[in-house]
């Protein structure tokens, strides 16, 4: 496959369309072309950049955040109307009151004696941003060491008790070096670990169910977008994806990260 | 309901995206679930959902934009030749892929806005892809039309949001540098 045909094919590339061997075929082009490669990362960033800003509502954009859901699946017939007693809903008012009032005697003697309770419950962000420091720093080594993406799959695969899918290919500007194991708050996680544009990033792949250990984080990923936060000089960027938590950690900007996010399993696993 | 849940933040942008008046996302929204639900029985379970309802509110918005008598710029015979992205396009495009953040930060709502400068049916695909992040295969199944159209106009789109985020960033100055007018 030439230059000319290469660019050509890149929507269906990027996009991850098209069939396993056309693939095959633009990854041996870009291995050995700088020029094509540098030029199919540079177009998908700025559709990556462009998609963002399709999805991600402006700050001023209140009226996207705040769709009265509830109101709209009532009025359609999805989510059954509660019926209106007056007397009804006095009694729950009542005993709403005295049960919260309960509750907060409750939480300030609680809170009284441990003062711990929400600050000690775990940051998945926090976890997996110290694991990527001493990954980057060389202080942790990888299990797997391998810049091949089919040998850390076949690894993840094979080490991996809950589904995993494989990291992204080179084309999202993630190089890998290499793959592992970790527990964060005593969950299990894999980790992928490689670099975008020279700068370390780590990958970490977790079951959905973890989420039972972050209740924080819950309500952000239940509604499938990708959650973006700060820990420590590191940018992260989490969703869930298929049955997994992934978390890509890394000092690049957000749109990158974000890219190699989405790029998290986009071609078939090898049979 | 299960269903819907993890796809009302997709809906919601989509719509909003979408609509002559972004304001009317959630009256478009309750029509179209009503009516999809009405029809549910038209569903078969372990089929893709995702793509069923999106066509339902698909076809709402469309009517909803009609009937406010504002009609999105139609197809023309001329336009639906598909152009190919010619060297002279790929040069004058080399200043916004080395910085295309320059562009895109200036104006938030800037990306939304050229999406409006496309035809009906290059806008649905494009945002159907990017919001919806469906496949081309689903995209021919919510707007039935052949999956070549929808490969074809996709990159058409790509290519036309590019040159309108190209011309105002030629309007406003923000690519000076080795960019000619």
């Amino acid at each position: 496959m030439n230059c000319q045909e290469t660019k050509r094919h890149w929507d269906l590339y990027f996009d991850s369309e098209g069939d396993a061997e056309l693939h095959f075929q633009i990854n041996e082009h870009l291995n050995d072309c700088a020029s094509c490669a540098e030029w199919f990362s540079k177009e998908s960033r700025l559709e990556s950049l462009i998609e963002d800003r399709l999805t991600t509502p402006r700050d001023d954009d209140a009226s996207i955040e705040a769709l009265p859901w509830n109101q709209i699946l009532k009025a359609a017939g999805v989510m059954p109307v509660s019926k209106s007693r007056s007397w009804f809903s006095f009694g729950s008012a009542m005993l709403a009151l005295a049960a919260s009032l309960l509750l907060v005697l409750g939480f300030g003697w609680t809170a009284f004696n441990t003062n711990r309770t929400a600050i000690d419950s775990p940051s998945l962000s926090q976890l997996s941003g110290d694991v990527h420091r001493h990954v980057s720093s060389g202080s942790l080594r990888p299990e797997f060491e391998s810049e091949s993406d089919i040998e850390v799959d076949a690894y993840l695969l094979k080490r991996v008790s809950f589904p995993v899918r494989c990291p992204p290919r080179k084309d999202s500007g993630f190089h890998v070096s290499g793959a592992g194991m970790c527990d964060l708050a005593a969950q299990p996680a894999a980790y992928v670990i490689g670099s975008v544009a020279g700068e370390p990033i780590s990958i970490f792949v977790l079951s959905e169910h973890s989420l039972t250990a972050f209740p924080q984080l819950r309500s952000e990923l239940s509604r499938g977008q990708v959650f973006h936060c700060r820990e420590s000089g590191q940018e992260i960027a989490m969703s869930v994806i298929d049955r997994n938590v992934v978390l890509v950690v890394g000092k690049v900007d957000r749109a990158r990260l974000s890219h190699v996010l989405k790029s998290y399993g986009t071609y078939p696993h090898a049979s | 309901m299960a269903h819907l849940e993890p796809i009302q933040r997709q809906l919601t942008v989509y719509c909003a995206r979408s609509l002559h008046q972004p304001n009317e996302a959630s009256d478009v929204l309750q029509s179209a679930i009503t009516v999809a639900f009405r029809d549910f029985d038209k569903y078969s379970e372990g089929t893709n959902f995702r793509a069923w309802l999106f066509r339902y509110v698909t076809l709402e918005i469309l009517n909803r934009n009609r009937a406010s008598q504002r009609l999105p710029k139609v197809l023309t015979e001329e336009s639906q030749q598909l152009e190919c992205r010619l060297d002279l396009a790929s040069f004058r495009l080399e200043t916004l892929l080395d910085d295309p953040e320059a562009v895109l930060d200036h104006c938030d709502d800037l990306v939304a806005r050229c999406v409006w400068e496309l035809t009906l049916q290059e806008r649905n695909i494009l945002l159907l892809r990017a919001i919806g992040d469906f496949k081309y295969r689903e995209i021919t199944e919510i707007l039935e039309i052949p999956i070549g159209t929808v490969m074809g106009l996709l990159s058409r789109a790509r290519s036309q949001l590019r040159d309108q985020l190209l011309q105002y960033a030629r309007e406003h100055g923000l690519l000076s540098k080795g960019e000619s007018a």
